[in-house]
């Protein structure tokens, strides 16, 4: 009888709750069958009533259903749960089309970030960095370099004079000869920084900035030099670049060579695809990018090195020209103009 | 050096195409600048960027002596008329000079009877192609052999000539000329004179003079080919600033050899263009002959410096075919005579770089040197310059480069660091009017981007500028120094959606830039801040000055509001530091400190004081106490208001309880707080809240 009445219960319980119970009605379920007054308890209460041989059987299938009817309430509680976090899961959806939130960041200077660039190649070669003063007298800038007085090369170099033989550096050469005054060879050595000349255009800035470097010991030949500056040029532009080394002249190196690179619009075919002159080669197919040679003989002698004895070569270049290539920029006084339009183009 | 295909054809017979020629040329050190085909007339008009070191290729026959060296081709020399014995010119004609060693060469040759007119049309058209302007026949063909022969001539009217005694000397006494474009010119005592007897009638090797230059009634004409000093010529031709044809060619050394040939060129056109008639005989006075030196060139020395090994015989045909002789040989190598119109090869060196430069670039291997690895590779003063950057920029602010000319103006107005007594650097030549100094301070050259940007309709204006400042100190020499200068202005940009509350900057955000760029160059030392002697154009009660110790490193604030006003901006900020002193207080190391063991408790405090109390006393007091047991003291707010009477400000700090050596109790630090709180209560005469 009891365990009939057990039987129609459990399946009562079952109907009531598979009819998609809330969770209101999982509580309500929970004391109409647990609680103090509820359908189970009131079973285990007529429980002392049974002879005692039922005892445990019936005992054991009570237990069991009010555990069954316990992990039904909680399973559907864990149902009604998960539903719930489903449905506010899916009705938290964010337009993930609108744009991100963050602080507008600084730029670093184009001329910094190529700077930083040849300074890196250079770097990673062993070579160390020397400074020298902006404010230059007439010997290092131009004397000791092989520049006498009277030398029409002086004509290259358009100068500011701050006072009778004190001068803007007009490049960054002098700052090898501060640096082989103070120090013997073995010497591997790049310095870079501003320079001044007395120009101003499209093309030219009264101020520029150039990379200046230099190695001496007693073996170096002018095919290191060709190595290590055809390696740095396939570093900053492209590691197939080609590269030309065309004899020139400069006071303070002997052979001088001048150092184009192919050219970077048209890949050195000098025309476009139209058949027109390339205008950033003018149509050469090269671009002239960096001038050296073996350091003179008499560069060596107002230094107090015997030429004898050392050898090497001195290399430079302008920063703004090369960035000008790198970036396509055509006039020079982007760079000074500090348009944050400009700027910000370069991140 | 413009010149045309056709012309130089007439001194070497080349092999080669234009193109090719102006790539074998380029290739050799004369940079073919343009090469252009004159329109119907199967002609080339070739541009060469001439070196300074190469004056012999100012003229086409040393171009053409290039050519035939690199190419093969036979050099030939067009027509000349030369002199007839005889002694009519000496007897017209008297050349002495006085300074030999000025004019090593004076030559001269006369012609009579020219009918001064127009030149030839082939003439004037190929002077015009390659850029000198035809004048008459006379002076054309003066200009057109100098195109051929690089030697510079000049042609006199004799008859205006009132001595016809030449004399070359410096102008000592002599004051004035004046030169043939009408200019009178100031002499100095040093400027080398042609004179007529004691009357100055050229600036040797410059210009000639105005009153004995050739007019169309000119008749008789006297030519003058001479050798002078190059450095001379510079001199004055600066001084004077004249830039000549001749000046340009005698400045890069001209042949001393070559004046006869030239003025007997000259004469043979003369004849031809002018009908003039040659005088019999010529002067050439020569008391300073040029000799070359023999060089010594070492055949170790050719491949050490080079990196090739070249042949002997391969080394002797290289300089022979630049018309070099060899003299001698030894084990060592040989003795090599350069030709004299290659002046500029004294010295093994040059030698090496003909040899280079004939041998071809090209054809020289690229090697990676072997060297002792002496350099750091790692630069402090870059890597702190590159972290301050990383640092700035994180903070929105973009890098500006501006140039260091500026204004006294300005410079009065904003002297950096340097005191209000720094003496700026004057620039002697100065390019414009409002550039004539060097910058004492960064912070016009940013002011002037923020107004160039506010008018490209820019929101805010954050940037920083890392550059180069001079002055002038007590001994009056100059100084250099890297200095830092930052600006805000506006709101800092945000991207997305728009902010509910955009914040402008306040003096706090400048001194954060200032405390951010210490941390990041690792210094731990707490500089001492002051409103003390700020410049007069931040605003008074809103900028300090910072330093350690007596050095003061920087100033930072808000911009006086009459500059605001002037500007028409709203209120911002600039901080400028003197970035090369601070990397100097970097330390080169950092070392780890272990974790602490135990925890920390803390605890806050408030406190009224009067509103002009410094916030920062406190906790310099409560750090001075040296309490084991506090860690470290932070002010968190300062509040006006109510309900804190008016004139006071409620100040909060929260202090930092840790023992080392055991987990601190709350009963502990609460009275430790207790007395900590009263004891301040009683120093600073402040009314404890809450």
């Amino acid at each position: 009888m009891v365990r009939e009445s057990l039987e129609t219960l459990k399946d009562e319980f079952l109907s009531r709750i598979a009819e998609g119970a809330s969770e209101e009605e999982v509580e309500r379920l929970r004391i109409e069958y647990l609680g103090r007054k509820g359908k189970l308890t009131f079973l285990f209460r007529g429980f002392k009533e049974l002879p005692p041989e039922e005892r445990p059987e019936l005992g054991e299938a009570l237990n069991r259903l009010r555990q069954f009817v316990e992990d039904r309430l909680e399973f559907r509680l864990g149902e009604l749960k998960q539903r719930e976090k489903e449905r506010i899961l899916k009705a938290e959806r964010v337009d993930i089309t609108l744009p991100g939130s963050r602080w507008e960041r600084g730029r670093i200077h184009p001329l910094t970030l190529v700077m930083d660039e040849i300074i890196d190649v250079f770097l990673t070669m062993g070579f160390e960095i020397a400074r020298g003063p902006d404010i230059e007298d007439d010997y290092h800038n131009f004397e000791a370099l092989n520049m006498p007085p009277d030398h029409p090369a002086r004509d290259m170099q358009d100068t500011f004079f701050v006072s009778q033989d004190r001068l803007l550096r007009t490049h960054t050469s002098p700052v090898q000869i501060r640096v082989m005054e103070q120090r013997r060879p073995p010497l591997q050595i790049i310095a870079p920084g501003a320079v001044f000349r007395h120009d101003d255009d499209a093309t030219h800035s009264p101020m520029f900035h150039q990379v200046e470097g230099f190695m001496v010991d007693s073996h170096i030949a002018f095919s290191d030099l060709k190595g290590v500056l055809t390696h740095f040029l396939r570093q900053v532009f492209r590691p197939e670049t080609g590269v030309r080394f065309r004899p020139s002249f400069f006071p303070f190196t002997e052979p001088s060579a001048e150092i184009d690179i192919q050219c970077l619009l048209c890949e050195g075919g000098g025309s476009t695809s139209e058949g027109q002159p390339c205008r950033v080669c003018k149509g050469t197919g090269w671009l002239e990018i960096l001038g050296a040679g073996m350091i003179d003989p008499e560069v060596f002698r107002f230094v107090g090195y015997n030429p004898d004895q050392v050898s090497g070569f001195a290399f430079g270049m302008g920063v703004e020209r090369i960035a000008m290539l790198k970036y396509g920029i055509e006039d020079i006084r982007l760079f000074f103009q500090n348009d944050l339009r400009f700027l910000r183009q370069f991140s | 050096m413009k010149f045309t295909f056709s012309w130089l054809r007439e001194f070497v017979d080349v092999k080669k195409s234009p193109q090719e020629t102006a790539y074998a040329l380029t290739m050799a050190g004369l940079e073919v600048e343009s090469l252009a085909s004159l329109g119907g007339q199967e002609d080339w008009v070739m541009e060469v960027a001439v070196t300074p070191n190469r004056g012999d290729c100012l003229g086409i026959l040393g171009l053409a002596r290039e050519v035939a060296a690199l190419t093969g081709g036979r050099l030939k020399l067009p027509p000349v008329l030369p002199h007839v014995k005889g002694s009519g010119m000496e007897r017209l004609v008297d050349v002495q000079i006085r300074s030999p060693s000025l004019c090593p060469r004076y030559s001269a040759r006369m012609v009579l009877g020219v009918r001064v007119a127009d030149s030839p049309d082939w003439m004037r058209v190929r002077l015009e192609v390659c850029g000198i302007r035809a004048i008459n026949n006379v002076v054309d063909v003066t200009n057109y052999v100098m195109l051929e022969t690089g030697q510079p001539l000049h042609a006199f009217d004799a008859d205006r000539l009132a001595t016809k005694r030449i004399v070359v000397r410096e102008a000592g006494g002599i004051a004035k000329l004046v030169t043939l474009d009408g200019t009178e010119r100031e002499l100095a005592s040093g400027d080398l004179l042609i004179c007529d007897g004691d009357v100055p009638i050229a600036l040797a090797g410059v210009m000639g003079g105005k009153d004995s230059e050739v007019q169309w009634d000119t008749h008789t004409v006297l030519l003058e080919g001479a050798h002078f000093d190059p450095a001379c010529v510079r001199r004055t031709a600066k001084r004077l600033a004249i830039h000549s044809e001749a000046s340009h060619r005698f400045e890069r050394g001209v042949d001393p050899e070559g004046t006869l040939y030239a003025l007997d060129r000259a004469v043979f056109l003369l004849a031809e263009a002018a009908g003039g008639v040659p005088v019999k005989g010529m002067v050439d006075r020569y008391p300073r002959r040029v000799k070359a030196t023999p060089i010594v060139l070492r055949e170790k020395r050719v491949s050490g410096l080079l990196g090739i090994e070249l042949s002997r015989r391969e080394a002797e045909r290289l300089l022979k075919s630049l018309g070099m002789q060899v003299q001698s040989r030894s084990k060592i190598g040989a003795r090599v005579v350069p030709p004299s119109y290659r002046r500029d090869l004294t010295r093994e060196a040059d030698l090496i770089e003909e040899l280079a430069r004939l041998h071809g670039y090209e054809k020289i291997p690229s090697t990676l040197p072997w060297v002792r690895p002496v350099g750091a590779g790692y630069d402090f003063r870059l890597q702190r310059e590159r972290k301050v950057r990383a640092f700035l920029l994180g903070e929105g602010l973009t890098e500006m480069i501006n140039l260091p000319f500026t204004s006294v103006e300005l410079n009065r107005r904003f002297y950096g660091l340097w005191g209000d007594r720094g003496a700026a650097v004057s620039i002697l030549n100065p390019l414009a009017q409002d550039k004539t100094e060097l910058r004492l301070s960064l912070i016009p050259g940013l002011l002037e981007n923020l107004r160039a940007n506010l008018a490209q309709k820019a929101r805010s204006f954050y940037a920083f500028d890392l550059g180069k400042v001079f002055c002038l100190n007590a001994q009056r020499s100059a100084e250099e120094k890297q200095y830092l200068a930052a600006l805000l202005c506006g709101a800092r940009g945000h991207r997305g959606l728009r902010l509910k509350e955009e914040l402008a900057p306040n003096l706090r955000d400048a001194k954060g830039l200032v405390e951010g760029i210490l941390e990041v160059l690792g210094i731990e030392a707490q500089p001492t801040w002051s409103g003390v002697g700020v410049g007069s154009f931040l605003h008074p009660g809103k900028a300090a000055v910072f330093g350690f110790g007596e050095r003061e490193m920087g100033c930072l604030g808000e911009v006086h509001p009459d500059l605001c006003e002037e500007l028409g901006l709203a209120p911002f900020l600039v901080v400028e530091l003197d970035f090369e002193g601070l990397v100097q207080y970097a330390p080169r190391r950092l070392a780890a400190r272990p974790l602490p063991r135990f925890p920390s408790v803390e605890r806050d405090l408030a406190v009224v004081v009067d509103g002009t109390f410094p916030a920062q006393r406190i906790v310099s007091w409560i750090k001075e106490l040296n309490h084991s047991l506090i860690e470290d003291v932070q002010v968190f707010d300062e509040y006006r208001g109510s309900p804190i009477p008016e004139g006071k400000k409620s100040l909060a700090y929260t202090i930092s309880y840790r023992a080392e050596d055991r987990t601190l109790t709350d009963a502990e630090v609460n009275q430790l707080h207790h007395e900590l709180a009263a004891r301040i209560g009683d120093v600073f005469r402040a009314k404890l809240r809450g």
